[in-house]
Parts: C-alpha cells; structure tokens; sequence
C-alpha cells in the first residue's frame, strides 16, 4: 500500500467519524471531531500492511477514533469565566461522540469492546488527572503518563483484534511524535501540561530540552528496530520513517530486505 | 429533610439501597487520588437515588435478583452522576445540593476527567451485562440526553420558545433516564414485554412530573432549601415552565426580557423570583405536572397490585407534592 492510499484511506476514516457524530449545532457551532492523524495511521496500521481486516474491525475502529476525538473535545474545556456557548457545546460534544460510541458498538453486539474502551478512557483520565495533582513525577513517570494518554485507547483495539504485535512499534512511535510536539512547545515558550510536569524534577527548560531531545534519540533507533521487527510492507516502512522519523532518513536507509 | 421523607418511603429497600451506595463508592475508587476524591466529594452530597430505587422497584415485577438489578441501577446513577458533573462547567455553578461543585473545589478540566471517569466507569459496569436489548436501550438513552442537553442550549435566553419545544426538552434531559431506569429493571427481572412497557411509560410520566416541579421549586423554594440560589434557572438562561406561563403577562414579559442575559443584582434575582412565585405561573405549572402524574398512576393501574405499586405510588404523590 502505497503513501497515497494511505492517506485516502484516513481521510476516509475521518469523514466516517464526522458522518457518525454529525449533529446541526455541534457542527455549527464547535470545532467538530477532531483525531490527530498519527492515531488514525496506527489504528488502521494492520489494514495497511494487509492483516484480516473484517467489517466489525473497521466499525471497532471507527468507535476509537470516535472516543479519541470525545476526550480532545473535553481537553479543549477551558478555565475562563463566564463559560462561551462553544465551550458549553465543547463539553457536550464530548459526552455526546461518547455515547455514539456506546450505541455503535452496542449496535453490533461488540460489548467486549465498550468494556475494553472503557477501562482505556478510565486510565485516560486517571493519568490526566494527575496533570492536577501535586505529587511529583520522575521524568520517567511522565513518559508512563504520556505513553497511557496517547496509547491506551490503541492498545484496547489491538488487544480485542490480536493486533498485538504492533503495540511496541505504535507505543514508541506515538510517543516520540508527541515529545517532538512538548519540544516544539518547549521552544516556542508555550505551555503543555507534561512541560510542567518535567519541569517539577528537571527545573530548567536547557535540561528538559537535552532530556527531550536524547529521549527522541534513543526512541528513534528502538522505531527502527521495531520497523526492521515488524513484518511490514517496504512501502509501509519507508512510510512509517517518513511520517515518523524524517530527519533520521538518510542516516539509516531501509533496503527491500529490511 | 423532603429528601428523608423521601427515603422512608422506600424504606423497604433500605437494605439493597445500603449496597447500592457501597458498591457506587467502590465503583468511583481510582489509583487517582484526584478523581477518587472528587467522585466522592459528588457522591457524598447525597442526591435521591430516584433511578436505582426505581431500578428495584421495576424488578419486583419479574424474578427480583437483587445482584442482577445492581448491574443496572450502579451504572444508571453513575451515568447520572457524570451528567451532573459536566453540567456544573456548562452552567458554571458553584453550589450543587448545598456543597461546592467539582468545578468550583478545583477546576473545570478536572470536572471534565472526573464526569469521563465515572462514565466509564458505568460503561465498564454494565458490560457485565451480555443482553443486546438492555445495551441498546441505555445507548439510546445516553445520547438523547445529551441532546436534550444540546437543545437547551440552543434555546437559552430564548424567551419565545414554545411550550412543545420545553416539554421535548425536558423529556430528554430528565424523563428518558427514569424512564429507561423503570424499563431495565423490568428487563433484567425477566418480566413480559407488556409489563416492561407499562413501566417504562410510569417512569416516563413521573420524570416528566418530576423535572416540572424541579422547574417550580426553583422558583417556590429558599436558598438554603435548594443548595443554591433560588431562580438559577432564569439567571442561567433556562426558559422553564413557570417563565413560559408567567411571559403571557405582559408586564412579567418585559420584566424577564429586561433581565434577561445580564449579570443581575442579588436584589433583582429575588425580585424576579418573588415575581413568578406570586403570578398564577407557579399553579398552571403544577397543573401540568398533575397531569402527568395522573398519567404515570394510570399505567400501575395495569400492573399488578402489589408492594412495589404501592410504594411506586406513594412516591408519584410524594413527586407532586414535594417542596423542594
């Protein structure tokens, strides 16, 4: 499967999901669904490289999507007083994609799966409750804690559909784009809630940023192994280096033999 | 003490009632201190426990297993319990049932986490559940709630909403869960359709009753009585029945235009207040919820007689005549 299939393929994902939540005024008046495109490519990744991909895979898969995009709609509830209406909208649109979620698996008697996703929004939450909470993380609790929000709900879906052996791969793979984010946020001297975390143990913003960038190093070389461990389409690896780790392209070239 | 009244009525379940509230306790406990202490901080306010009670009552119809109706009635009032989390950020309030809201001990994100973690925690629990029908049937529920929620919105500070637009409204946001809470209990107890049916109708037309008085007391009641100020409604810019019926004056009409969408003064607030509450709003208001009870009572003349349609009763009166 080749880079443009691939995207067809998530944008067709994303309209599902839009035609699956659609409401007038939610559509009018809030941002809408919203996925990050990294969790699409890895919710479809054993689409892509050609696994049993069954009607009641694809409907599990769009319900994940569907739960990523309630819990973006809640993170983007604000602190600001008096509440909008489109912050009002926000916190419904998340509560609503939720029981779009609950009523299409229902729908096709799939309850593992809303008792899978569930657990995965319960640790979800739990861990971004502790962006509020005083005690302190280690850097290495604040991966623990990044690797749940990106992951948990991915991992609910492979583990229901024996997707297993792509868990490593997506693990690094989500985490190494999200501190690429942190550290983009870090430098253009924005907030996140995990910057804040590292900041409680690693003070300075120099030694987050060095902390950030050997971490993105060292991801780096193990989202190699796990390509080369993967049995992947070339196409598929060269798509994954890519989208994922562009800058390390040229050092470590893949050959058709992996 | 309504609320204690309330329970002495359902006396009979106290026992099951008791293992309700430890099994939602257990039900809320998270490895996040946060969320564990503001699911509590919710829990602990108390509340009616009007769907789980009706869960039980619905399965003295079938074959009663109480371990079977807790699968129901733990979830249902955590999904109740969710709803009301999210609805303290969307109508910013400060004071739920006489205590800060989670919003306002902490802050709106955690709300947000803590309304997802015990509706997860419903969802999670009511997979327990395998039948087909009951999944369908809570999911449907769920989200017309949210879109009764959604309505309301759309329909905040509009004062020339129609009375077919707040009976719709008030179906989804409050009748739809008791209704659907009568109906599973049935379900779960294994009774005929016919029984189910009957049963979900009686929770329908005492939700309906129930959530008109909520209206009025909002406008009947003190401060203290109702854990928050008297006349949040119209200061939040929810058109409820006594505005709808009070409007038709001409001079109430411009009196709630005029303060309609403004940040009012305590003195105004009670004004506003002391307005509906003397205008025949308040009567008419009562005569619709009447006539929903009647309705509700019609459907248990077809169950049969028995101590849960004795008790079901006793709290259809006890709904029509409470006073906050």
């Amino acid at each position: 499967m080749n880079g443009q299939q691939i995207q067809s393929k998530i944008i067709s994902m994303e309209i599902d999901v839009l035609k699956a939540v659609r409401q007038r005024t939610l559509d009018q008046l809030t941002e809408g669904p919203f996925v990050k495109e990294a969790r699409l490519f890895f919710l479809l990744l054993p689409f892509f490289n050609g696994e049993q991909w069954s009607d009641k895979m694809e409907s599990s898969a769009r319900t994940v999507a569907i739960v990523y995009a309630a819990l973006h709609s809640h993170d983007r509830v604000r602190e600001e007083m008096p509440i909008s209406k489109e912050q009002q909208l926000t916190v419904l649109a998340g509560d609503f994609y939720s029981g779009i979620y609950y009523q299409l698996l229902a729908e096709s008697k799939n309850i593992e799966m809303v008792q899978k996703l569930a657990t995965a929004i319960i640790q979800v939450s739990e861990k971004k409750a502790s962006f509020h909470e005083p005690a302190l993380q280690q850097p290495e609790q604040v991966e623990e804690t990044a690797t749940v929000i990106e992951t948990a709900l991915l991992n609910a879906f492979y583990e229901e559909n024996g997707f297993t052996h792509y868990k490593q791969l997506m693990e690094q793979s989500l985490l190494y784009i999200r501190y690429t984010e942190e550290l983009e946020a870090l430098k253009n001297g924005e907030f996140s809630h995990i910057l804040r975390l590292f900041s409680e143990t690693l003070i300075q913003s120099a030694f987050i940023e060095s902390w950030l960038t050997d971490r993105l190093e060292s991801l780096g070389n193990d989202i190699v192994v796990s390509i080369n461990d993967c049995e992947l389409d070339f196409e598929l690896k060269n798509v994954l280096l890519h989208q994922i780790i562009p800058h390390r392209l040229s050092a470590e070239p893949l050959t058709r033999e992996g | 003490m309504e609320k204690m009244k309330l329970k002495l009525l359902y006396s009979d379940l106290k026992p099951e009632l008791e293992s309700i509230e430890k099994e939602l306790e257990q039900a809320v406990d998270s490895e996040s201190l946060l969320l564990n202490d503001a699911s509590l901080h919710l829990l602990q306010a108390g509340g009616k426990r009007i769907r789980p009670v009706f869960v039980l009552l619905a399965g003295k119809f079938g074959d009663y297993d109480i371990e079977l109706l807790k699968r129901v009635a733990v979830p249902l009032e955590l999904i109740h319990m969710a709803s009301l989390v999210h609805d303290d950020v969307i109508d910013d309030s400060e004071i739920r049932r006489g205590r800060p809201t989670v919003k306002s001990e902490w802050n709106n994100s955690v709300a947000m986490y803590t309304g997802d973690f015990i509706l997860a925690r419903a969802l999670e629990r009511i997979t327990e559940i395998e039948s087909p029908r009951i999944h369908d049937i809570l999911s449907k529920t769920l989200i017309e709630v949210c879109r009764g929620e959604i309505i309301q919105i759309e329909h905040k500070y509009r004062l020339d909403q129609s009375l077919r637009d707040y009976l719709r409204r008030i179906k989804r946001k409050t009748a739809l869960l008791i209704s659907s809470s009568c109906e599973l209990g049935a379900l779960v107890s294994g009774t005929d359709e016919k029984t189910a049916a009957h049963l979900r109708r009686f929770g329908y037309f005492i939700g309906m009753s129930f959530q008109i008085i909520d209206d009025i007391l909002d406008f009947t009641a003190s401060d203290q009585e109702l854990g928050k100020p008297a006349g949040s409604d119209f200061i939040q810019g929810n058109i409820t029945l006594p505005i709808l019926y009070a409007r038709q004056n001409p001079e109430i009409y411009q009196m709630l235009r005029d303060n309609l969408n403004l940040d009012i003064s305590d003195e105004k607030r009670l004004e506003i207040v002391r307005t509906i509450r003397t205008s025949s709003a308040v009567d008419e208001a009562k005569r619709m919820s009447e006539r929903y009870l009647e309705k509700a009572l019609k459907e248990l003349d077809y169950l049969p007689k028995g101590s849960a349609a004795k008790t079901m009763r006793k709290i259809a009166f006890f709904i029509g005549k409470r006073k906050f």
